[in-house]
């Protein structure tokens, strides 16, 4: 019988030769300098805010609001829809996927040419005070171990359960930018160490703004314990 | 009057001088207003004798009794922060040993951080009545009241400021300094290579000017500050960090209770349980909106029947207290289902029972710090209301976690529509404790000052 589900691909599975090391990022919010009364405001503060506020207002604010399923994407949505009542550039910014990121220069071009274009359609909304203004704030991030590593496939399952969300966000989320490549830290682990192809691409493919982050990992450990069912549990 | 928690044994000096001039003569009823009351119900019944006397305060938790709200992994986070901060010391340094939040909060914090084994010392300055009418009076500037500020406050505020530097001795890695009473201890640091922090627990986002650049030249020479919203902060040349203020899960306020007991608060105070209940508590203060929240209530119930309760304090001992809650009775009338408690500012536990019995609550401010009364219901899982001000927006993601609002109708339209829609309510109240789980609980605040810690110590390293 030919096998349809991608997550069970390329098995059976193997032993790793490296372990994977949960870590987690712990991460404390500097308010800087810049903020943005106005939308035009908000587009000349985009291209001249450091990296780390652009990696805070996105990546980390995800993080911030990981328990919420659907309506919260990043604080530049928010705030065009909330503050400025600005419903289209909302739902533009908020369809900005980070995952499609793999360095926070692309994520901040992209952010631009959004409140670019809806400036050159609109160019009276550039100018209208929002309720409040957007503060600009950045992240010191400190990252640490937890007492997890995993050298077996039922290891790793046993971490993934037990870690903090916030380990999930940084090995999920934010190791793009480590990485500088459109995967993440469980997929690549499970597909250059454990050998499964089919889950590593499944993972990939989780909608982390449709999901919270406790329901994503609920999501890759189904697609690990379905790989382990398949090996009789092995690896 | 606060008890005086079983903490206070780690404070090294405690301030027992009566305040400021403003603050003796707060007993006294003012010519225009209503005589402060006793604490009591609003229709003339008095309050269950249980709530007249303070209750003994309990023991501090440990950090594993957080474990069950938290999660295990969350605290192997604050031990991995902590371990490589092992040994070294932190300073926390305030005005007051006891009640104000500040002294709250360092209550809870300094036994946490000390068990996590970075000892961790709080010290009180200590003042007459000059310095603290002085300091009074800046706290008041600092929030945009009109001030003269005189040669004679500076020489008062620096005085006091030196007499306790003299008086203190700074050994620790981290020293931080509470609010501006004590900021001219800067001066102490000298060439010691001790971090100092400034944590500004005020609302600075409209200072008076004068006063302001008084105490700027001594903020300025801090290593970092801390603030509690974004829009409190000013342009410095230091780092400036987000702190949000927090409550303690495990406090009298917060703790989970039986149905039994918050049942039986209900039937002490008249609430009736077996229909929906609109509830706000805050101070009788005009800034808190009580009349707009009875006229929200009015409006809401010609749709849906509810009950309303106004529960709080300041009435027995705040002139403007007493006639504001003069003006919620005459707004409320004779409407039977508008409950309005006077209560002692120890009455923590009916509080918590009376949030957990609501449907609804309710912080319809139009002014406000932070706004931990939100904090507190959303911790419950309550869906919450709140008026689009100061920090209330930091806890309220519109519509998410909270709904906001900008008016009396609109507060009259979000009751209605909670109480209508309980299933919405339910998934508002759900992510408004997650949210409050996440960013406002006492465990993360260990987290952020272990954080921070960590963090000068690296810059201190990398020189």
């Amino acid at each position: 019988m030919a096998v349809h589900d991608p997550a069970l691909r390329n098995s059976p599975t193997r032993k790793p030769s490296r372990a994977f090391y949960f870590n987690t990022s712990e991460h404390l919010l500097r308010i800087e300098r810049q903020k943005a009364a106005t939308l035009s405001e908000l587009l000349q503060a985009l291209q001249s805010c450091p990296e780390d506020s652009i990696f805070q207002h996105t990546f980390r604010t995800l993080q911030e609001h990981h328990f919420i399923r659907q309506g919260f994407s990043n604080d530049f949505a928010h705030w065009s829809l909330s503050a400025c009542n600005e419903p289209v550039l909302a739902e533009q910014l908020a369809s900005v996927d980070v995952r499609e990121f793999t360095a926070i220069e692309g994520l901040r071009r992209r952010m631009v040419e959004i409140v670019d274009e809806f400036l050159e359609k609109h160019p009276r909304a550039g100018s209208h005070a929002g309720h409040e203004p957007f503060y600009f704030c950045a992240s010191d991030i400190v990252v640490l171990p937890t007492a997890f590593v995993a050298d077996s496939l039922s290891g790793f399952l046993d971490g993934l359960n037990q870690v903090s969300v916030h380990s999930i966000h940084h090995h999920f989320i934010e190791a793009r930018l480590r990485l500088h490549r459109m995967s993440n830290d469980f997929s690549q682990w499970l597909e250059e160490e454990v050998g499964l192809e089919g889950a590593a691409e499944s993972i990939e493919r989780i909608d982390i703004y449709t999901n919270t982050m406790e329901g994503v990992r609920r999501q890759i450990a189904g697609f690990v314990q379905k790989a382990l069912n398949s090996n009789g549990g092995g690896a | 009057m606060k008890l005086k928690d079983q903490n206070d044994k780690a404070v090294s000096s405690i301030v027992t001088e009566p305040r400021t001039e403003a603050e003796k003569s707060a007993t006294i009823a003012s010519p225009v207003s209503p005589a402060p009351t006793a604490p009591g119900r609003a229709d003339g019944r008095p309050l269950p004798a249980s709530v007249m006397t303070p209750p003994a305060p309990p023991p501090p938790p440990h950090l594993d009794d957080y474990k069950s709200i938290i999660g295990q992994a969350q605290i192997d986070t604050l031990r991995f922060l902590a371990r490589e901060l092992k040994g070294k010391t932190l300073k926390m340094v305030n005005s007051t040993a006891v009640g104000g939040g500040v002294a709250e909060m360092l209550n809870r914090l300094v036994p946490l951080l000390s068990e996590l084994e970075v000892p961790t010392h709080w010290d009180v300055i200590t003042g007459g009545n000059d310095f603290f009418e002085v300091t009074k009076a800046f706290h008041n500037a600092l929030h945009g009241s009109s001030y003269e500020l005189t040669k004679a406050a500076q020489e008062i505020f620096l005085m006091y400021n030196e007499q306790n530097r003299e008086r203190m001795h700074f050994d620790e890695e981290m020293v931080v300094i509470h609010d501006p009473q004590p900021v001219g201890l800067i001066r102490s640091r000298g060439s010691s290579s001790a971090k100092w922090v400034w944590r500004c627990h005020i609302d600075l986002s409209n200072p008076d000017a004068k006063v302001w650049e008084f105490l700027r030249p001594f903020v300025e020479q801090f290593d970092a500050a801390i603030f509690s919203s974004q829009s409190f902060a000013r342009q410095l040349p230091i780092p400036q960090y987000l702190f949000y203020p927090c409550i303690d899960p495990l406090s009298e306020k917060n703790k989970e209770l039986p149905d039994s007991l918050v049942q039986k608060v209900c039937d002490e105070f008249g609430i009736d349980r077996a229909r929906p209940i609109v509830t706000q508590v805050s101070r009788f203060d005009r800034l808190k909106d009580p009349v707009g929240v009875v006229q929200a209530y009015k409006l809401a119930k010609k749709y849906v029947d509810c009950q309303l309760v106004l529960a709080g304090g300041g009435a027995s001992d705040d002139p403007e207290g007493a006639a504001v809650l003069q003006e919620v009775k005459e707004a409320a009338g004779n409407d039977r289902d508008i409950i309005i408690l006077d209560l002692p500012p120890w009455c923590a536990f009916e509080i918590n029972a009376i949030q957990r019995a609501s449907t609804v609550v309710v912080q319809k401010s139009l002014k406000e710090g932070f706004g931990l009364t939100v904090t507190e219901a959303l911790w419950k899982g309550k869906p919450t209301i709140g008026g689009a001000v100061g920090g209330i927006p930091n806890q309220i993601v519109h519509k998410l976690t909270g709904v906001l609002v900008h008016s009396v109708e609109g507060c009259a339209f979000q009751i209605r529509y909670l109480l209508t829609h309980p299933e919405y309510a339910q998934r508002l109240g759900v992510s408004g404790r997650e949210h409050v789980k996440e960013n406002f609980l006492i465990t993360t605040n260990v987290k952020r000052w272990l954080l921070l810690f960590r963090i000068l110590q690296e810059a201190k390293a990398k020189g």
